[in-house]
């Protein structure tokens, strides 16, 4: 390589994790203008109003999941959380509570969850992988205990401003979930990037033994994060209700994995101590255009996941080898750890 | 490292998996060993079914579900109560996985067998898997009747839903619907659960084939998982694209329709499967025209009508039972 073209590299690349942003972001729009002429419809002003809305709760749980990685742990409760939250949360409407009571009830149940993940992982050294997996099951199980193992019927007219706040209300022509989603992003950016617990998360993900050495409170940090994770999934939760306007069982089924891959393809490390949430932004909306976009473009589900899946290998790919300068040289191991993280 | 957290997560998968057999009535599961070897607990069972059968008492029929969730499964155990309450001599029990799962199925069956189970009325979980186990019960001389799903082995007879000719019903309705609207031509939708249920994916066939010679054009058929809110997503695209009908193949989907119909305000016309209280709020609030009900309780009753006949030797009539639906709308769902 000569020096002008590395040092055109640096300054773009200068922001950790932004190589893969920017590479997955030009990504996005050559996939746009392909949808657009495709199928013109894409691009009506409905559709884009319906797009935004579908890649919203993916946004919100991959903010989540970011958080989590961040740390170098992975949280695999989300799912059974979002499913959790739309069951406790309707449970409690179609016995009568009033919607925001019920809203703030299930938020704490939600946050519990949160907690109990940081401490295990932490407080008790558990492996994240198992700890997660432990309360996703949990989580599942109360998600279907709440109503006695039935969907429950529906939340009835008294919710109608639950609905409509959550899912199908609009201000200024954008829905409202959109909404919460840009909020609840500003909120987490400006945690993650511009304060002393953001910094702490980036510094436990990157060397947990430097970390503790500095004094920086492991358990309290790894439990902020986690609590993100599931105050995002509680969301999620509640848009899904409001969305059916029921409670499902089922709702958030293998969103975990969602939110790992918008991370992912938005340039989060499952190694821990990269990524930052623009990129999730991005990971959010590949995979929301591509569930949208494929099906105006009339093709089968069965493409849609396997183009999703080879983008999330692809993306990290394409990292790799525009950060080592190298393809598979200095970097060989690393770009398999990856790889591996990348596919699990 | 990895492999330390692999096989912790294998070991965990085991402990769960054998705890996945549960009943209505749990001692009957818990006298039975459930790592009991098929042949042993097979021979015994036909002993045991022998011993009570000379002994003239109640008939031992045990009903066993995919999982125990779905409000189907209890329409069919209400059902099948009803008939025992009426027969008066039926040991009747309900034995189910905690999820639909072929290996907690077979494990089911192992122990129906080896409690002594006369009869078994089964929803199989798919065709092939839990062939093995039923031919040792068949072999013990345990007679089966499927209902809702049947496995490939030939049983006495099979009570389902004919789901084909239940999606031409939906299919034949809504093109009836968009006729009196004055629409002969356009764009349908199809939201599904997944390609691989059978039961879905039959009556997407049926559907299919009430508009076949017609102006309509059938969409590429996506899948929703049966999620409502998934499903919710999928009908708003479609409805963005202009289509005229969107037909939902299960509860989640018609659910995700009706929501996508009520939100976008115009006049398409939602056809779907599966009755709850939802979806009978959907049809009452005009956003969809029908849901094809099925009749699980049907299934049930007859299931063990069926039975008793099998066991006492008399006729059980033709090896297909068609339970049927019934079409729900505004009128006829009050």
């Amino acid at each position: 390589m000569n020096s002008k073209r590395q040092s055109w590299f640096k300054r773009l690349f200068a922001v950790r994790g932004m190589g893969q942003v920017v590479t997955v972001g030009v990504g996005l729009i050559v996939m746009c203008v392909v949808f657009g002429i495709i199928n013109p419809t894409f691009f009506s002003g409905k559709n884009v109003a319906n797009l935004l809305r579908q890649i919203a709760p993916i946004l919100l749980i991959g903010i989540g999941q970011s958080y989590v990685l961040i740390t170098g742990n992975i949280d695999l409760s989300i799912g059974s959380v979002v499913g959790m939250s739309c069951m406790i949360s309707a449970t409690m409407m179609t016995k009568g509570l009033n919607p925001w009571t019920a809203v703030l009830l299930t938020l704490m149940c939600c946050l519990i969850v949160g907690a109990v993940n940081g401490l295990l992982v932490a407080k008790c050294k558990l492996p994240p992988f198992i700890a997660t997996l432990g309360t996703m099951t949990i989580a599942r199980g109360v998600a279907q205990i709440v109503n006695n193992n039935y969907n429950t019927d529906a939340i009835g007219d008294g919710a109608k401003g639950f609905r409509d706040f959550f899912y199908y209300g609009k201000v200024a022509g954008v829905y409202n979930t959109v909404i919460i989603a840009i909020v609840l992003w500003l909120v987490f950016n400006f945690l993650l990037s511009k304060t002393r617990t953001g910094r702490h998360i980036y510094a436990i993900g990157s060397n947990i033994e430097a970390s503790k050495l500095s004094g920086v409170n492991i358990v309290a940090t790894t439990t902020k994060a986690y609590l993100v994770s599931s105050v995002s999934s509680c969301v999620v939760g509640l848009v899904i209700c409001a969305t059916s306007g029921m409670g499902t069982m089922d709702a958030g089924n293998a969103y975990e994995m969602y939110a790992v891959a918008a991370s992912v393809i938005g340039g989060v490390s499952t190694l821990g101590g990269q990524g930052i949430l623009i990129g999730t932004v991005i990971g959010a909306s590949i995979w929301g255009v591509l569930q949208n976009g494929l099906q105006f473009a009339g093709a089968p589900v069965a493409i849609r996941n396997i183009v999703i899946g080879a983008i999330v290998v692809i993306s990290v790919l394409i990292d790799v080898i525009v950060r080592s300068g190298k393809f598979g040289k200095k970097n060989k191991v690393e770009n398999q750890v990856l790889d591996q993280e990348a596919l699990s | 490292m990895k492999r330390k957290v692999l096989a912790a997560v294998f070991a965990m998968g085991l402990i769960a998996s054998m705890a996945g057999c549960s009943s209505g009535q749990k001692e009957a599961v818990s006298k039975v060993q459930t790592t009991a070897a098929v042949t042993e607990a097979a021979s015994t069972a036909a002993e045991t079914a022998k011993e009570e059968a000379s002994g003239g008492g109640a008939y031992k029929i045990y009903l066993i579900t995919m999982d125990q969730m779905d409000q189907h499964w209890v329409n069919v155990d209400a059902g099948a109560q009803k008939a025992v309450k009426e027969l008066g001599n039926v040991d009747y029990k309900w034995l189910a996985p905690d999820v639909k799962d072929d290996a907690k199925q077979i494990e089911c069956i192992n122990n129906a067998v080896a409690g002594g189970a006369q009869a078994i009325l089964l929803a199989a979980n798919g065709p092939d898997a839990v062939t093995a186990s039923l031919q040792e019960a068949m072999d013990a001389g345990v007679k089966v009747v499927y209902v809702d799903s049947a496995a490939s082995l030939p049983a006495i007879q099979t009570l389902a839903t004919d789901n084909k000719a239940a999606g031409k019903t939906a299919g034949e309705e809504m093109i009836k619907a968009l006729k009196e609207n004055g629409i002969e031509s356009g764009k349908i939708g199809i939201v599904n659960v997944n390609a691989a249920t059978a039961s879905t994916v039959a009556r997407e066939e049926g559907f299919r084939s009430a508009f076949e010679g017609s102006q309509f054009e059938i969409l590429e058929t996506q899948y929703g998982e049966g999620d409502a809110a998934k499903s919710k997503d999928i009908a708003a695209n479609y409805i963005t694209q202009g289509c005229v009908g969107i037909f939902g193949a299960n509860e989640g989907s018609t659910v995700g329709t009706g929501n996508a119909i009520q939100e976008a305000g115009e006049t398409v016309i939602g056809v779907g499967f599966d009755k709850s209280d939802m979806i009978l709020q959907l049809i009452k609030d005009g956003n969809l025209l029908a849901t094809m009900a099925q009749n699980p309780d049907v299934m049930g009753y007859e299931g063990i009508k069926i039975a008793v006949n099998a066991l006492e030797g008399k006729d059980t009539g033709a090896e297909n039972f068609d339970t049927g639906v019934s079409v729900l709308t505004k009128e006829t769902s009050n």
